[in-house]
């Protein structure tokens, strides 16, 4: 037995060239139809990889499962192939263009082709690394409404489900077009990270575990040793900036615990070293996100720490 | 010239928000330039009329910003430079919020005015005849008229985004035009001129100006439905035979997409109207259902 390769959208380029955007289907008896969609943006291999390897999994135990799992291994292929956000030439952000348009440029063809290819699943799931300037702890979103995905969620292998409020671009995005989602994120942007993409795989297997799809059998690990994260809402997660502009030293790392008021990081004088403000944390918990490209601006966002209290 | 916001920046010098102020008292207009680094047709539109106004004595205000996103100027970026955001993507700002959030705060605080002009260029890849885009009805189309531009485009729901300046401005119940005109990346002495113009006849028209100006030249004053969108169905290199301000007729060829190598014919397009070319296509490199031509009807039609 075999996956199903499609193309679900074949872009021409001017110069003669076709890009395709493809979609990889493992299905097997009658069960519920999930969908993983890494590569949104292009700076995100982190979520490729998961792809790579539960598409791997899938592939030695097809004969297990019972349903139909959809991988979308890289929706936007030019920006992945360049290591950036958006897709190039057009220079739009492909998250922002859902639900799409058909007979349109290229991104809204892929976001529309993309939408209509997912009609009628049960579940998506996008796999994402962070934004190339932080590293995300391992971390499920759901919309803050939908208790059901954060349920689900918590099934994902991370450290915490954020149940989140859609900002003003949401309705833009690919999640936003199905209500129920999970994103899963995690690792430093544009980089993979021994460990993540396993750790974000493992997750998926065992949500497809949860869903009925994948029997315990074929799972790669035991289920009981999955983590149980709890649920954290918006007001459980503070942004910290820097107030001036320098370089960012961070004391702390991703997912360490802090204590309120303990020191973060430091923002030095690029050219002399001297130090221009002591970085506190707001409060007790850990450190969701942590920047880790130095260079930073008055406002600029140092880290996200999630408190201890659980509102889950 | 006034600054109104400033951020040290690491490894050079610091950000300016900087602002002109001609005249005192009401009424009073704010002109915003530079929102986007790249569209330098608003810097210079706004000299221009910085230039125009300091030798005048105003019965009003008139702010000018000329260079909003001036880090992305020096760096040829349409959005902030440091993590490529886009500025008119902030609003309404936040005073604790990211740098370029901070700089939207920091503009709307001070630009208290009756009416806001935003000018931006288009994208790099195309040029648009110099026009003032207005809500379908209410009092922003008779001050965007009153601009005596070549184009009034009357849109519905026209930058209603409230991230933007222009809908950040009538969020607040205000007046808010968006003018723009030239290409992108590029200078156009000509078109930056004519919104200059623009901009003084709209002093004029609410009473700014001591002295009357000429009236203008609108060519088109449309709506989406009297306007005709060309789009190639295949990629390759195009190559336009008019140009943004031409008449045409129906059957006029208004371009052709060849191949890339070779120049084979691939795809011709020709005018299914008569009117004005207001839009045109300028970078040559063409993918498939990209937009290159608009044709919208002539006043008077």
């Amino acid at each position: 037995m075999s996956s199903f390769l499609s193309v679900i959208c074949s872009i021409g380029m001017p110069t003669g060239e076709r890009v395709d955007v493809v979609r990889r289907r493992f299905s097997n008896g009658n069960g519920a139809r999930i969908a993983i969609v890494a590569g949104v943006r292009g700076d995100t291999p982190e979520g490729v990889r998961v792809a790579h390897i539960v598409a791997s999994h899938l592939q030695e135990h097809h004969d297990k499962i019972k349903g139909t799992i959809d991988i979308y291994p890289c929706v936007n292929p030019l920006a992945a192939h360049r290591g950036m956000r958006r897709w190039p030439f057009f220079d739009q952000d492909l998250n922002r263009r859902f639900p799409g348009r058909p007979g349109a440029h290229a991104p809204d063809q892929v976001a529309y082709q993309l939408v209509q290819d997912l009609q009628g699943i049960d579940q998506l799931i996008e796999v994402r690394g962070a934004n190339p300037a932080f590293t995300e702890a391992l971390q499920a979103q759901v919309r803050h409404t939908d208790q059901a995905a954060a349920e689900l969620a918590r099934h994902a292998n991370v450290e915490v489900v954020w149940a989140r409020t859609p900002g003003p671009a949401a309705p833009s995005t690919l999640v936003y077009q199905f209500p129920s989602s999970i994103v899963l994120e995690g690792g430093t942007g544009n980089r993979l990270t021994a460990g993540v993409a396993e750790s974000l795989a493992n997750g998926v297997l065992n949500v497809l575990n949860v869903k009925g799809i994948l029997p315990d059998e074929a799972l790669p690990f035991h289920w009981a040793g999955v983590a149980r994260p709890r649920v954290v809402v918006d007001a459980n997660v503070r942004r910290v900036r820097a107030q001036v502009g320098g370089l960012f030293l961070p004391m702390v790392r991703p997912w360490g615990e802090v204590k309120g008021e303990q020191l973060l990081g430091e923002v030095v004088d690029p050219i002399g070293g001297r130090v221009l403000e002591e970085i506190r944390s707001p409060m007790g918990g850990r450190v969701l996100a942590l920047r880790e490209q130095p260079v930073v601006l008055p406002g600029t966002m140092v880290a996200r720490i999630v408190s201890e209290a659980n509102d889950g | 010239m006034a600054e109104m916001y400033r951020v040290d920046a690491p490894y050079r010098g610091s950000y300016r928000l900087e602002r002109l102020t001609y005249g005192s008292g009401s009424p009073s207009v704010v002109v915003v330039g530079g929102l986007h680094g790249n569209e330098l047709n608003g810097l210079h539109t706004c000299n221009i009329l910085a230039g125009l106004l300091s030798h005048v004595r105003l019965q009003g205000t008139v702010h000018i910003f000329p260079a909003v996103n001036a880090f992305g100027m020096d760096q040829g970026t349409k959005r902030w430079p440091f993590d490529d955001r886009d500025i008119n993507k902030a609003f309404p700002g936040d005073p604790e919020g990211s740098v370029v959030q901070r700089i939207a705060y920091a503009l709307l605080q001070n630009s208290d005015a009756d009416v806001c002009i935003d000018v931006h260029s288009a994208s790099p890849l195309m040029r648009e005849l110099p026009q003032v885009r207005v809500p379908l009805s209410g009092r922003e189309v008779e001050l965007g008229r009153a601009m005596g531009l070549p184009v009034v485009w009357r849109r519905a729901g026209d930058r209603l985004d409230a991230t933007g300046l222009v809908g950040a401005w009538r969020q607040q119940g205000k007046s808010a035009l968006h003018v723009l005109g030239g290409r992108g990346a590029t200078l156009d002495v000509a078109d930056s001129r004519a919104m200059a113009q623009g901009i003084m006849r709209l002093l004029d028209f609410m009473g700014i100006l001591p002295v009357p100006t000429d009236e203008g030249s609108t060519l088109v004053d449309t709506t989406r439905a009297e306007v005709s969108y060309t789009y190639g169905s295949v990629g390759g290199f195009w190559v336009p035979e008019v140009r943004t301000g031409d008449f045409v007729k129906p059957g006029h060829l208004l371009g052709k997409i060849t191949e890339v190598i070779g120049g084979g014919p691939l795809e011709e397009f020709r005018a299914d109207r008569e009117g004005v070319v207001v839009t045109m296509r300028t970078y040559p490199v063409v993918h498939a259902r990209e937009l290159l031509v608009r044709v919208a009807d002539p006043v008077g039609d």
